[in-house]
């Protein structure tokens, strides 16, 4: 546990109009399509950006930033237009960039004070609010050593607290977990996850680490090769159809095309199962009494049932998938 | 921030526990003014070592006592003995127009090569400022710092000459013009040099490169505009080489204001009219704000 109070809760907020809405955008690198039309609208929530390395994350939060001009299209953030009014932008949204970015001979206290004064805060509460942010992160003790002291954790503690120390509407993580060791990584995320729930600072986190997105966000903007692939609640994903392992004494062959019969979409040539087992694509109450009533009548024994919930892993590969496929056909 | 204060604690009871709740902030946002100020301000005291191990105070500490104890002791002797006399203000100025050049030459790179090789610009980038406003934040910070040497001890000379003299405050109503030529000269040494030494140190992220190519750079191209005004001589056209010697420059600037560099060949030799110093002078502050802006465009970013 790193954090030792956050206690002014402060949660989800279903009713606050979106933090950043894109239309339209493109940005290109000479010939590379680093973002290809996308167009979303982000709400108030713990959002986690994912794609593979080069899917277009960092660009487009650096976009999001103003901080690199877009080819075409146009994004607000938190109310702002990103091009002609890029300070007001900065002044309320924070930034945790993915790479090293302190000053080493430095201490955390001087460095988030002076990062509060660059967000317009008056010298004397950037002082006190870099204290006390030092203290959220678990960094009270520290925070009149140099920065060069520190762990990697501490590190990117000390890159988490600058990005909030001016109380911003939005925070920009961009793969705040990298290079962490797995308790580092585990607090990170703690802290993360706090920042929307308890401190109700909106949260985008730019990750390709899909179980960190699990673990914090309750939406999830997909990007692949520079292309949205999707932008949802994890909520709703999670209530698209799951799947159900059907495992059957005798040929599942024949079981599963009577299944198909009944209108149901069954595969048997999944690599993970065995001979004997297939997957139905439904999981709902409608589907379980027709597997049983269709062994009942062909006098099939059951071997077992078992719901296969869909992990973000799935979703993400299958319209990731889908999503290159679509490309493909279009080509 | 709120506080669990009990009035009366429990018998035997010798601690609290304080909720340190995180608190949103109420307060002023005062933008990019604010940031602006505070860019500054940190420049100046990373610069001078403020804040940083002793180590990096020494040479700052070096330079401004170079500067400035000569320039007592000569206040003293001259307190002392008054027929000793006091150096010119354009001999002054020549004299520590090196300590302003080395000065230049370790601020500048502190300034802009740590925030490169460290990586911090994007944290800059992604707060209440442009990216020329960081430009100009680092020129005025530089340039505030290099008159604390360029400007500051012609200053104490000139108070030090009044104060010897039989009657200190007349002498000072009747040479207050000098004390505005001081700083002008001061103020515009240091924005040349400081533009100067920003400019130069924004095309790399090692401090040793850039004070290497500051101190050298200067050097060379000073001793060859001096050889050069020596060897062709004859030609009339040589006497502009003097332009490329910044120190003969401003000997140059501070013989017109002053009238006090008798002694100095080069600036007799090249003769040249001060609006022609002043015009060439306020061009290489251009061409390095110009350079800056370009180095720190979008298409730089780290």
């Amino acid at each position: 546990m790193v954090m030792t109070a956050l206690e002014t809760a402060t949660t989800s907020t279903p009713d606050k109009p979106p933090v950043i809405e894109v239309r339209g955008l493109t940005k290109m690198f000479k010939r590379f399509i680093a973002l290809d039309n996308v167009s979303l609208s982000i709400p108030h929530a713990s959002v986690g950006l994912l794609g593979a390395n080069g899917a277009g994350k960092t660009t487009l939060i650096r976009t999001l930033l103003g901080l690199s001009k877009p080819n075409s299209g146009s994004a607000t953030v938190v109310g702002f237009d990103t091009q002609t009014q890029g300070t007001s932008v900065r002044e309320h949204v924070g930034y945790m960039p993915e790479a090293d970015a302190l000053p080493m001979s430095t201490t955390a206290a001087d460095f988030v004070g002076h990062m509060a004064e660059m967000s317009g805060l008056p010298a004397r509460q950037a002082r006190q609010r870099a204290a006390d942010v030092l203290y959220q992160v678990g960094l009270s003790e520290e925070r009149y050593r140099l920065i060069k002291g520190f762990s990697t954790g501490m590190r990117q503690r000390v890159k988490l607290a600058q990005s909030i120390v001016h109380d911003p509407d939005l925070v920009l993580l961009d793969e705040p977990t990298a290079g962490m060791d797995p308790q580092g990584r585990d607090d990170m995320l703690e802290l993360v996850e706090r920042i929307y729930r308890n401190l109700g600072i909106a949260v985008v986190f730019s990750s390709h680490i899909l179980e960190d997105i699990e673990r914090v966000c309750d939406y999830v903007v997909i990007l692949d090769e520079g292309k949205l692939v999707t932008a949802q609640s994890l909520r709703q994903m999670e209530t698209v159809r799951g799947q159900i392992i059907v495992r059957v004494d005798g040929d599942a062959g024949v079981f599963a095309d009577e299944l198909r019969r009944q209108g149901v979409e069954v595969r048997t040539d999944d690599v993970e199962l065995g001979r004997d087992e297939m997957i139905v694509d439904d999981d709902d109450d409608r589907v379980y009494d027709l597997i049983r009533d269709l062994a009942v009548h062909q006098d099939v024994p059951l071997r077992s049932l078992r719901s296969r919930s869909r992990t973000l892993e799935d979703i993400y590969l299958n319209n990731v998938g889908a999503a290159r496929e679509a490309s493909d056909v279009s080509r | 921030m709120s506080a669990d204060n009990p009035t009366t604690p429990p018998a035997g009871r010798y601690g609290e526990v304080f909720d340190r709740g995180y608190a949103h902030y109420t307060g002023d946002r005062l933008g990019r003014k604010q940031a602006f100020r505070s860019l500054v301000g940190y420049s100046m005291k990373r610069a001078l070592g403020i804040r940083k191990s002793w180590t990096a105070k020494i040479l700052p500490f070096l330079l401004y006592t170079a500067a400035v104890v000569p320039l007592v002791i000569m206040i003293g002797v001259s307190a002392l003995v008054p027929d000793a006399g006091f150096a010119s203000y354009s001999d002054y100025l020549a004299a520590i127009f090196l300590i302003v050049g080395i000065f230049v030459a370790t601020a500048a790179p502190e300034m802009l090569c740590v925030d490169r090789r460290e990586r911090t610009l994007p944290l800059y980038f992604s707060r209440a400022i442009a990216r020329f406003d960081y430009v100009i934040a680092k020129i005025v910070a530089m340039t505030l710092l290099t008159m604390t040497l360029s400007m500051v001890p012609s200053i104490i000379l000139w108070f030090g000459r009044q104060l010897v003299s039989d009657s200190p405050w007349q002498a000072m109503r009747d040479n207050i013009g000098d004390l505005w030529r001081v700083v002008f000269v001061g103020a515009l040494i240091a924005l040349v040099l400081g533009t100067g030494g920003l400019m130069i140190s924004s095309f790399t992220d090692r401090k040793g490169v850039a004070v290497t190519v500051i101190v050298i750079g200067f050097v060379i191209v000073t001793g060859m505009a001096n050889v050069g005004l020596e060897l062709l001589e004859e030609y009339d056209w040589s006497r502009y080489l003097i332009l490329f010697s910044i120190q003969d420059t401003f000997v140059a600037i501070s013989d017109h204001l002053f009238r006090d560099a008798a002694d100095w060949g080069a600036v007799q030799q090249a003769d040249l009219s001060l609006p022609l110093y002043l015009g060439y002078v306020l061009a290489l502050v251009v061409i390095g704000i110009l350079v800056l802006r370009w180095r720190y465009s979008p298409r730089d970013e780290s």
